[in-house]
C-alpha cells in the first residue's frame, strides 16, 4: 500500500472517518491512526512488525529514563555521575537504534567489501552471506528515534510520556515510505493534543496532495519507462541526445518521485490535523549547492546539520571549527544513508567535496569583500548569480548519474554515450501528449514559486469556491484518464 | 566585556565574515530575528557560536543552542550576560 496506490482510494477515507467520527480525544486519534499505521506498515513488511514495535519500545523506554534522571538543581560530583548515566543510557539507546538499522541494511554490504578486501590482499575468505529483508522505512524511523534522544539527552524538549502518541509519533504511516523526517520538538506535541478538523487545513491538505500525486504519479512515472530506465539499462547503444535527456528526465524523476510523495504526505497529515515538516522548497532555483541542501530533502539535511555536523564542529574535537572535513564526513554518511553501495559512497562523497570547495571559494571571495567593497556589488550581479545558478545545478546533474547507475561500470557508460561514444540509438518512445503535459506541470511546478507565479496562484484562490471546485475536479478527471494504475515505483522508499 | 563592547564585537564579526559595512543597517533594530532578516544562515549561527566560545573562553550547553538564546542582537547579549555572570551553563 501505498499514498499513490489504488488502495488509498478506500484506506483513507475509511481512517480519516474513524480519526474524526469517533470522541475528539487524543487517545482515539492516536489509536486510530496506530492501527491504521501498523495496517500500513503490515502491508509492506509483514514479519517485520514487531522489529517496529522493539525499536519504538527502546527508544520510548529510554527517553522516559533520561526524564527521570534530570541535572537541575544538582552540582558536583553527584551531578557528574548523574551526568555519566545520562550519556550512558543516551550511547546505549542509539546504539541500539543504529545496530538495528546496521543489521538489516548494511550488514551485507559491510561483510562483501570486507571480504573483497580480504580477497584482495590474497586471504581468501568464505562466510555466510546475508539475505534480510529490509524493513519498511527503517531509515527512517531510526533518525526519527535518534533525533528524539539526542534532544531528551540535551534536556531540549521533555521525553515524551504517552507510548500511543510517541508510537504515531515515529511510524506515522504518511512518512513511513519517504519521510519527512519528524522531529521531536515540533511533532511530539501535535500528537499529545486532540485535534480539530479546520476548513483551511482540509483545503491546503488536499491540494498539496493532489499537486503531490500529479508530481509523483504522473510526472516521475512518465519519465522512468520513457526517458531513464532505457538509458540507464543500455547507456551504449544511444547517442549523445538520448542519454542526455535520459539523465535530464531522472532529475525530473527523481524530483517528482520525492518531492511529490513528500508533498503528498503533508498533505495526508494535513487531512489528520498534523503539520508534517516540508520536504522541499524549489531545490531547482538554487544558485550554490549549499543552498540546494537547504531546499533538498530539508528534514534529512537538517537532521544531519542538528545532529552531525553542528556537535561535530561546535564540540571540542580535531573537527571544530573546520567547515570543510565536516562537510566532507556529513555528506558521506549522508550517501551511505541513501543505500548500501559504494555508488552512493561516492555521490555523497563528491557532494562533500564540492561544498568544501564551495567554502573554500566563499572564505576567498570573503578576503576580496574585506579588501574592496566592489566585489560585493560583484557577487549579486546578474552574471555571477547566473553562472553561479548553472554551476550548481550542472554539477547535481552530473552526480545524478552514479547515483542512480547500477554500478560504475554503467556510470562510465552513460558519460561516453552523452560524449556521443554510444551507437547512436534514439529513446523509442516520443515525447507525445502525456510526456509534454508531465514536462509542461514540472515547469509550471516551479515557474509557480516566482512572482508572476504567486500572483496567478492568488488570483486562482481568490476565484469563487464552485469554480475551484470545478478546476479541482476537471484536474482529478484528467489524472483518472492519465495516470497509469499500478505502475508506481519509490526511489527513496527503498533507502 | 560590557554589553556595549560585546555589541560592537558582534557587528564587526558580522561585517567581517559576512555583511562588510552592512551588519548595522542590515540587523533592523536589536530585537529583530537574525534568521527570518537573513542575517545569519544555520552555518553562521554554527560559525557564531563557536566564535564567541573562544572569544569569551566559556562552552555553551548544547540545551542553550536555540532560537531563543541566539535569534536577535538583543538575545544573544542577554544570554552571554546571564553566562558571564555565573548563569547556566
Amino acid at each position: 500500500m501505498s499514498l499513490a496506490g489504488l488502495e488509498m482510494v478506500f484506506f483513507l477515507p475509511a481512517v480519516l472517518l474513524l480519526h474524526w467520527a469517533g470522541p475528539r480525544h487524543r487517545h482515539w486519534q492516536n489509536g486510530v491512526l496506530a492501527a491504521a499505521s501498523a495496517l500500513f506498515y503490515f502491508t509492506w513488511s509483514p514479519r517485520l512488525l514487531w522489529l517496529l514495535a522493539v525499536a519504538i519500545g527502546i527508544s520510548f523506554g529510554a527517553g522516559w529514563w533520561l526524564n527521570s534522571l534530570p541535572l537541575e538543581g544538582l552540582s558536583g560530583p553527584e551531578a557528574d555521575s548523574r551526568r555519566r548515566n545520562r550519556r550512558l543510557i543516551a550511547t546505549g539507546a542509539v546504539l541500539a537504534e543504529v545496530a538495528i538499522l546496521g543489521v538489516f541494511k548494511y550488514a551485507g554490504f559491510f561483510t562483501n567489501s570486507l571480504s573483497s578486501v580480504l580477497d584482495a590482499l590474497g586471504i581468501p575468505v568464505s562466510w555466510p552471506v546475508l539475505h534480510l529483508a529490509l524493513p519498511l522505512g527503517i531509515s527512517y524511523t531510526t533518525l526519527i528515534q535518534v533525533g528524539y534522544l539526542l534532544e531528551v539527552y540535551w534536556e531540549r524538549t521533555p521525553a515524551c510520556r504517552d507510548p500511543l502518541a510517541y508510537g504515531v509519533f515515529v511510524a506515522f504511516f504518511p512518512q513511513l515510505i519517504a519521510g519527512p523526517i519528524a522531529r521531536a520538538r515540533e511533532q511530539l506535541p501535535q500528537y499529545q493534543e486532540a485535534r480539530r478538523p479546520t476548513s483551511d487545513a482540509v483545503a491546503a491538505g488536499s491540494r498539496e496532495f493532489l499537486v503531490g500525486f500529479t508530481l509523483k504519479a504522473f510526472v516521475a512515472d512518465w519519465a522512468a519507462p520513457h526517458l531513464v530506465d532505457p538509458v540507464f539499462q543500455s547507456p551504449l547503444s544511444f547517442g549523445a541526445g538520448a542519454a542526455w535527456a535520459g539523465l535530464l528526465g531522472y532529475a525530473v524523476q527523481l524530483f517528482g518521485d520525492f518531492a511529490g510523495y513528500s508533498l503528498m504526505a503533508l498533505g495526508v497529515g494535513r487531512l489528520f490535523g498534523i503539520v508534517l515538516p516540508v520536504n522541499f522548497r524549489h531545490p531547482y532555483l538554487s544558485r550554490s549547492l549549499a543552498e540546494f541542501w537547504r531546499r533538498w530533502h530539508i528534514s534529512l539535511n537538517t537532521w544531519l546539520f542538528d545532529y552531525l555536523f553542528a556537535p561535530l564542529t561546535t564540540g571540542r574535537s580535531w573537527f571544530r571549527g573546520k567547515t570543510g572535513p565536516a562537510f566532507l564526513l556529513v555528506f558521506l554518511v549522508s550517501g551511505l544513508w541513501h543505500g548500501p553501495t559504494w555508488t552512493y559512497v561516492l555521490w555523497g562523497g563528491l557532494h562533500g567535496v564540492a561544498l568544501w570547495v564551495h567554502h573554500a571559494w566563499d572564505e576567498t571571495f570573503k578576503g576580496l569583500c574585506r579588501r574592496d567593497r566592489a566585489w560585493v556589488a560583484r557577487r549579486r550581479s546578474r552574471p555571477y548569480l547566473l553562472a553561479s545558478f548553472a554551476l550548481t545545478q550542472v554539477f547535481f546533474l552530473f552526480t545524478l548519474i552514479p547515483f542512480r547507475a547500477p554500478d560504475l561500470g554503467v556510470a562510465g557508460d552513460l558519460v561516453r554515450a552523452m560524449a556521443g561514444g554510444g551507437a547512436g540509438g534514439a529513446l523509442p518512445d516520443g515525447l507525445g501528449f502525456q510526456g509534454a503535459a508531465a514536462l509542461a506541470f514540472f515547469l509550471a511546478y516551479h515557474v509557480a514559486e516566482s512572482r508572476p507565479g504567486q500572483w496567478a496562484i492568488g488570483r486562482f484562490d481568490r476565484l469563487p469556491a464552485p469554480v475551484r471546485g470545478i478546476a479541482y475536479g476537471l484536474w482529478v478527471v484528467f489524472l483518472a484518464i492519465y495516470v497509469p494504475l499500478g505502475a508506481a515505483t519509490f526511489i527513496y522508499g527503498q533507502f | 566585556m560590557d554589553r556595549t563592547e560585546l555589541r560592537r564585537r558582534i557587528i564587526d564579526w558580522l561585517d567581517d565574515q559576512y555583511h562588510f559595512g552592512e551588519a548595522e543597517q542590515k540587523i533592523g533594530g536589536d530585537d529583530a530575528s537574525f534568521l527570518d532578516r537573513g542575517i545569519l544562515d544555520s552555518l553562521g549561527f554554527v560559525a557564531l557560536i563557536v566564535w564567541l566560545e573562544d572569544l569569551l573562553h566559556l562552552t555553551i550547553d548544547r540545551k542553550n543552542i536555540n532560537r531563543e538564546n541566539f535569534d536577535s542582537m538583543n538575545k544573544i547579549l542577554d544570554y552571554v550576560q546571564q553566562r558571564l555572570a555565573g548563569g547556566q551553563a
